[in-house]
């Protein structure tokens, strides 16, 4: 593994291990929800209809067919919450590339070793797609041990084309704070900048099955190559995925390009 | 031989505070480079130039014979940042040897002692190093790799003089090696004893290049001579380089500017009991030498 890599995962350290056990209990507990929904169908469905208004079901991503185990797991797992705090952790961590060490001042001794500054942000972009990595596999692995212990009762090969779009969905927003970060410096901005697609993404993509305008809108945002395809029923959805990865690649390109050019702690 | 650093026109505006203008001027090799200036010269501006971490808005450099931006060449390159940031829960000694397998290795027992030789405990977390620890770290790493060229911008900050002086032994030793070091600070003193030339910058232009033996003979120095019986003024009057003489009984006393030589000849026909010689101050020197005032004159014809 290349020294640069190696180096930034041993500075994520604490923080991947921090995520990965907050990520997991957190997927586990919704998991392990399941007897209870499963036993009570009627009850769980009507709660869900009831509970929540109408809009706000629709932002949850509908909320039917909860007590099925496709249903829940799409519901608990993939739908708002998980998707949410794991893009969270993206974005930290993708800002741990440049603009933190930038705005710590850290990065002026890196930038001073005999490295090109386009492997630079490469290996970093390297070590973030590799934490990132061990956090989903770790993840896979609860809703896949935890859910054959419940009886969810879903394939594993459409729980793993699930879990691989949370993986390249969150890949591409701690990608995208980290070419800000490369292109400004600005930790803060590149936060900003994640976040506000994020949420307007996941926003724009709740939407978009009831109103028409948003629909074209819809195509700009990752949420719905993440979720169109529906991978806990239909499996890998290819295309879609394909363009979260070209999305992931063309930032990379941008932040290696961004970076290269400018003046770092100015 | 080629010149270790070479610039012409260099220069860098921050939008439109400038930071360097015209920096034209070249550090050959083996010598040891002082680059002086007060606060916001831009000393820190030439020398993040050098490294590629900023670039010029006009002019170019060339380092060791390539240009900055060519990262190979930063391998053969010590630095030590001015504002040396330092963090987290790594040990001093990690990161260093990290850095070092970056560098392509640093001999076995190097950075040890180095360390020793320091007094620096590389066993602590980085962020809980003091400041002069902090600074031993910098040190450490800028010469663990027996660098060609050594980079330190204000490298005495933080340290206790003892460190000090131990610090001004390792660029003594780099130049004995036949190294090249470029050094700032804002005093001559830190840097005169082992400079062999200085350059002033100042409101981001060089203002003066000067050889510091040049400038040791140029200084005036005030000396005393104490001798066993009175001494007649004619012998000692006229001397080349004497001036403000004063003879009062046994003891002579005068400034003398440049060489020493015709005042201690005189001096030794007469049996000498004592003498005080005061350090040149070179500083004072440089400071009226190269006045706000006297620059513009001289810009000016
Ligand atoms: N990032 C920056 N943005 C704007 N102006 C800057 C920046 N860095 C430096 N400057 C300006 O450039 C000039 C030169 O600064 P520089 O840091 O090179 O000075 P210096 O000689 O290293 O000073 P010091 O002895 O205080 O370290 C100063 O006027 C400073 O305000
Ligand atoms: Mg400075």
């Amino acid at each position: 593994m290349p020294m640069l890599v190696r180096k930034s995962l041993r500075d994520y350290r604490r923080a991947l291990i921090g995520w990965t056990i907050g990520i997991c209990v957190f997927v586990g507990m919704y998991t392990s929800f399941f007897p209870q929904m499963h036993q009570n169908p009627d009850f769980y469905n009507q709660a869900a209809i009831a509970k929540y208004p109408d809009s706000l079901r629709k932002l949850m991503g509908g909320l039917e067919n909860i007590a099925s185990g496709t249903g829940f797991l799409q519901a608990v797992v993939y739908q708002l919450f998980v998707p949410m705090l794991f893009i969270m952790c993206a974005v930290i961590l993708g800002n741990k590339a440049i603009a933190a060490p930038e705005e710590s001042g850290t990065l002026e001794l890196t930038l001073t070793l005999p490295l090109d500054r386009k492997r630079l942000v490469v290996e970093r972009f390297a070590a973030l797609a590799l934490g990132l990595l061990g956090i989903a596999v770790a993840s896979l692995a609860v809703v896949t041990i935890l859910g054959s212990s419940v009886d969810l009762g879903v394939a594993f090969d459409r729980i793993l084309a699930a879990h691989t779009g949370l993986y390249l969905l969150v890949l591409f927003f701690g990608t995208l704070a980290l070419a800000v970060g490369a292109a400004t410096g600005r930790k803060a901005l590149a936060m900003s900048v994640a976040g506000v697609y994020a949420v307007a993404g996941y926003v724009v993509n709740a939407l978009a099955a009831d109103i028409e305008a948003m629909r074209w809108l819809n195509r700009l945002s990752p949420f719905y190559y993440y979720s169109e395809g529906n991978p806990l029923v239909n499996g890998f959805p290819t295309g879609d995925y394909l363009v979260l990865l070209a999305g992931t690649a063309v930032l990379v390109l941008t932040a290696v390009l961004a970076f290269d050019r400018r003046d770092v702690g100015v | 031989m080629t010149a270790v650093v070479e610039t012409e026109g260099l220069t860098k505006f921050y939008g439109k505070r400038r930071g360097l203008e015209d920096l034209t001027f070249e550090i050959r090799p083996g010598e040891v480079f002082g680059y002086l200036g007060p606060n916001g010269a831009g000393k820190t501006t030439t020398i993040r130039l050098l490294l590629d971490v900023i670039r010029p808005t006009r002019g170019v450099a060339r380092v060791l014979g390539a240009e900055p931006r060519d990262a190979a060449v930063r391998g053969r390159i010590g630095y030590l940042p001015g504002e040396l940031a330092l963090e987290g829960r790594e040990k001093a000694s990690e990161y260093l040897r990290f850095l070092a397998g970056v560098r392509g290795g640093v001999a076995k027992g190097r950075i040890e002692a180095l360390g020793e030789r320091l007094e620096a405990d590389l066993s602590v977390k980085m962020g809980q190093l003091s400041k002069g620890n902090k600074q031993k770290v910098g040190l450490i790493q800028a010469f663990m790799h027996e660098p060609e060229f050594l980079i330190l911008d204000e490298p005495t900050s933080g340290l206790d003089p003892l460190v000090q002086q131990e610090f001004l032994a390792m660029v003594r030793e780099a130049r004995t090696a036949g190294r090249t070091v470029l050094m700032s600070s804002h005093v001559l003193a830190e840097v005169e004893h082992v400079s062999d030339r200085v350059g002033i910058v100042r409101g981001g232009r060089l203002v003066a290049v000067e050889d510091v033996a040049a400038l040791r003979e140029k200084a005036v120095r005030r000396v005393e001579f104490h001798f066993d019986a009175p001494v007649p003024e004619e012998a000692f009057r006229g001397l080349p380089g004497v001036r403000d003489l004063k003879v009062e009984g046994t003891s002579v006393s005068c400034t003398i500017d440049g060489r020493p030589d015709a005042l201690i000849k005189v001096a030794a026909r007469f049996t000498v009991v004592h003498m005080v010689s005061a350090e040149p101050d070179l500083e004072e020197i440089f400071l009226t030498y190269y006045s706000e005032d006297v620059h513009h004159a001289h810009v000016g014809a």
